[in-house]
């Protein structure tokens, strides 16, 4: 399968084997995700509560939405490198992992969805939250929590 | 009764042993720590920008604090209690291992620099509410907590790659 023939390859390149030996590399690597990760996640839960009408109702959703929305953005890239670093450095055990791909799966289905529906709000600066963009608020804080959990059983499966 | 002994005992709780052999509950317990975590740290990082001059999504910093800070200590709390259970599951080795006991130094001083940032500049919170960037003694703290609880994170996750019970 040209995945585990990619993933062999990766594993057996001076980078990959660099990444592992160095011990201290990975465990930094991880918390600088995780620290990302909690930027996200930050950033979501008061985002999407705002949206769903449960905190700070007094401020208009655009004021939130375009507050937190860039760090979303900046936080997915720090997520995105050093996932790949993560993913160099020990391929077998992301890319031939159904978790893994689960995980990548529901970032792609958040992103699209952080993007179709904030995007309307940040022209619309007090526009009104619609009933859909509500229960998508709700549906992106259960996917946040999925992916954090498919990120830890990742190194079990 | 020794120290040695009490961690023993732990150890041999039914519910450590069940945490142990259970394949499903060490993963899934690290799963709500981890989600505990960012939950925690993800909000105050919003209070300690504000508390640094960094605006949130709103100017009042006492009305932040009152909106978020349920949240953190919802969160803190199932960081205690999942910590505690996935402690119990090795109790001997998670004491004898040098991060984690940095890990509990840490969080007792983000808790000391909380305690003190309520005792002193809190409570003149009506002074510097709307104050961008607030005082220097606030922003002394926003940057203690930021860092003291990224420390606490980073020495977490060296405990996974140090400790030396693996199973």
């Amino acid at each position: 399968m040209f995945l585990q023939t990619f993933g062999e390859w990766l594993y057996d390149t001076p980078v990959a084997t660099g990444l592992r030996e160095t011990t201290w590399v990975i465990p930094a690597v991880q918390s600088i995700h995780i620290l990302a990760i909690a930027v996200v996640i930050g950033s979501a839960l008061v985002s999407e509560l705002r949206l769903a009408g449960v905190i700070a109702t007094d401020e208009a959703p655009g004021t939130v939405v375009r507050r937190y929305l860039p760090w979303i953005w900046r936080a997915l890239i720090v997520l995105l490198l050093s996932g790949t670093v993560l993913i160099v450095a020990e391929p077998a055990r992301t890319l031939g992992n159904t978790v893994f791909w689960i995980k990548m799966g529901l970032v792609l289905g958040a992103f699209v969805l952080t993007l179709s529906f904030r995007r309307p709000l940040l022209v619309a600066a007090d526009g009104v939250v619609s009933e859909p963009a509500k229960a998508i608020a709700w549906l992106l804080l259960v996917v946040w929590v999925v992916v954090i959990f498919c990120g830890r059983f990742i190194a079990y499966t | 009764m020794t120290l040695e002994t009490t961690l023993q005992q732990v150890y041999d709780l039914p519910i450590s042993a069940t945490i142990r052999e259970n394949v499903n509950a060490f993963p899934l317990l690290e799963s709500l720590h981890v989600l505990a975590i960012t939950l925690v740290f993800g909000t105050i990082l919003i209070v300690d920008l504000r508390l640094l001059g960094v605006g949130a999504h709103r100017r009042s910093a006492d009305r932040l604090i009152r909106e978020l800070l349920p949240f953190t200590w919802i969160a803190f709390a199932l960081a205690v209690v999942t910590g505690s259970l996935l402690f119990a599951s090795n109790a001997p080795a998670y004491a004898a291992n040098r991060e984690f006991q940095l890990k509990l130094v840490a969080i007792a001083a983000a808790g000391v620099n909380m305690l003190i940032f309520h005792a002193t500049a809190h409570r003149k919170i009506a002074g510097w509410d709307l104050d961008l960037p607030p005082p220097a003694a606030v922003r002394v703290s926003g940057f203690l907590s930021l860092l003291l609880w990224t420390v606490v994170i980073v020495l977490g996750r060296w405990i996974g790659f140090t400790l030396d019970v693996l199973f």
